[in-house]
């Protein structure tokens, strides 16, 4: 997955306050990534194989792309997801993202970070909405 | 259960189409390539193996997206542009695990002439483990 925009360079997100709103970011949906993504997930139903996009894909490249402006440490995991998926996403889509830091909080070793993202296709159509918590070791 | 579902053939207490996935540490590295997430504890087999997981795991949101794949099969096009999920992830999934995706239909409701359909389901390893525990909600089309 390759970005058209990226802004500075990233740096921890314990220096980003609560409610931090992600640089806009947008990349493309192009029939090499979604092909790849096929390879990864395996066989999928036939609806998937007319060049509409899995929401999955969606959701996945869309977190990656909107939390480059920050880092976690190494051994960070993904502890809970939730997703709405509102459209339609034909192969080739350009995404544009946006997204915010809405929560951090301390479980005794570990940072809790939960992100908020969002996912509008090239007509400004929101297409995939969701929130991520992500737990990093100190 | 069929490829995709109509309100009438929907019955609170049904299965859902079953998934089952064998993990491998190719998937793992292609997933990364394709979404961007070059963590290291998904795809450095000497970084992970001196993390408290011992080894590489796969990303949480490739075990989510056989979750995904369940409720396309059962759901078809009402999934993909009216799905919504919420889960937690329980256990990490790692390279050679089998994972079985499972769901049940809760409860069916019905507001302003729409049918939505609450669901659970559970990805489980081939120990029984929880990987994935949540529930998912489809408006039907």
């Amino acid at each position: 997955m390759k970005n058209k925009e990226s802004n500075s360079s990233p740096v921890s997100f314990k220096q980003l306050p609560i409610g931090y709103e992600f640089p806009s970011v947008s990349y493309e949906l192009s029939a090499s990534v979604i092909t790849k993504y096929l390879e990864a997930v395996g066989e999928q139903p036939d609806i998937l194989k007319s060049g509409i996009v899995p929401p999955l894909a969606i959701a996945a490249c869309t977190m990656t792309a909107s939390s480059q402006s920050f880092t976690v440490p190494p051994g960070s995991i993904h502890a809970s997801q939730e997703l709405e998926f509102l459209k339609l996403v034909p192969i080739g889509t350009t995404i544009s993202c946006s997204g915010k830091i809405a929560q951090k909080l301390e479980r005794g070793r570990l940072n809790l970070i939960v992100l908020e993202i969002n996912a509008l296709n090239q007509d400004g159509e929101k297409v995939l909405t969701g929130k991520a918590t992500i737990a990093a070791p100190d | 259960m069929n490829e995709k579902l109509k309100p009438s053939d929907i019955h609170q207490g049904d299965s859902l189409p079953s998934v089952v996935k064998h993990v491998t540490q190719q998937e793992i590295n292609l997933y990364a390539e394709a979404s961007g997430d070059f963590n290291p504890i998904h795809i450095d087999e000497t970084f992970a193996a001196k993390t408290p997981l011992g080894g590489t795991i796969a990303h949480g949101m490739l075990i989510l997206a056989y979750a995904s794949e369940m409720m396309t099969k059962a759901f078809g096009k009402s999934w993909l542009e009216g799905g919504k999920l919420s889960v937690r992830f329980k256990a990490a999934a790692r390279p050679q695990d089998t994972i079985t995706t499972s769901g049940k239909i809760d409860s069916i409701e019905f507001k302003e002439g729409i049918s939505y359909v609450n669901c659970s389901l559970e990805c489980c390893n081939q120990k029984g483990e929880v990987v994935i525990t949540g529930g998912a909600v489809v408006k039907l089309q």
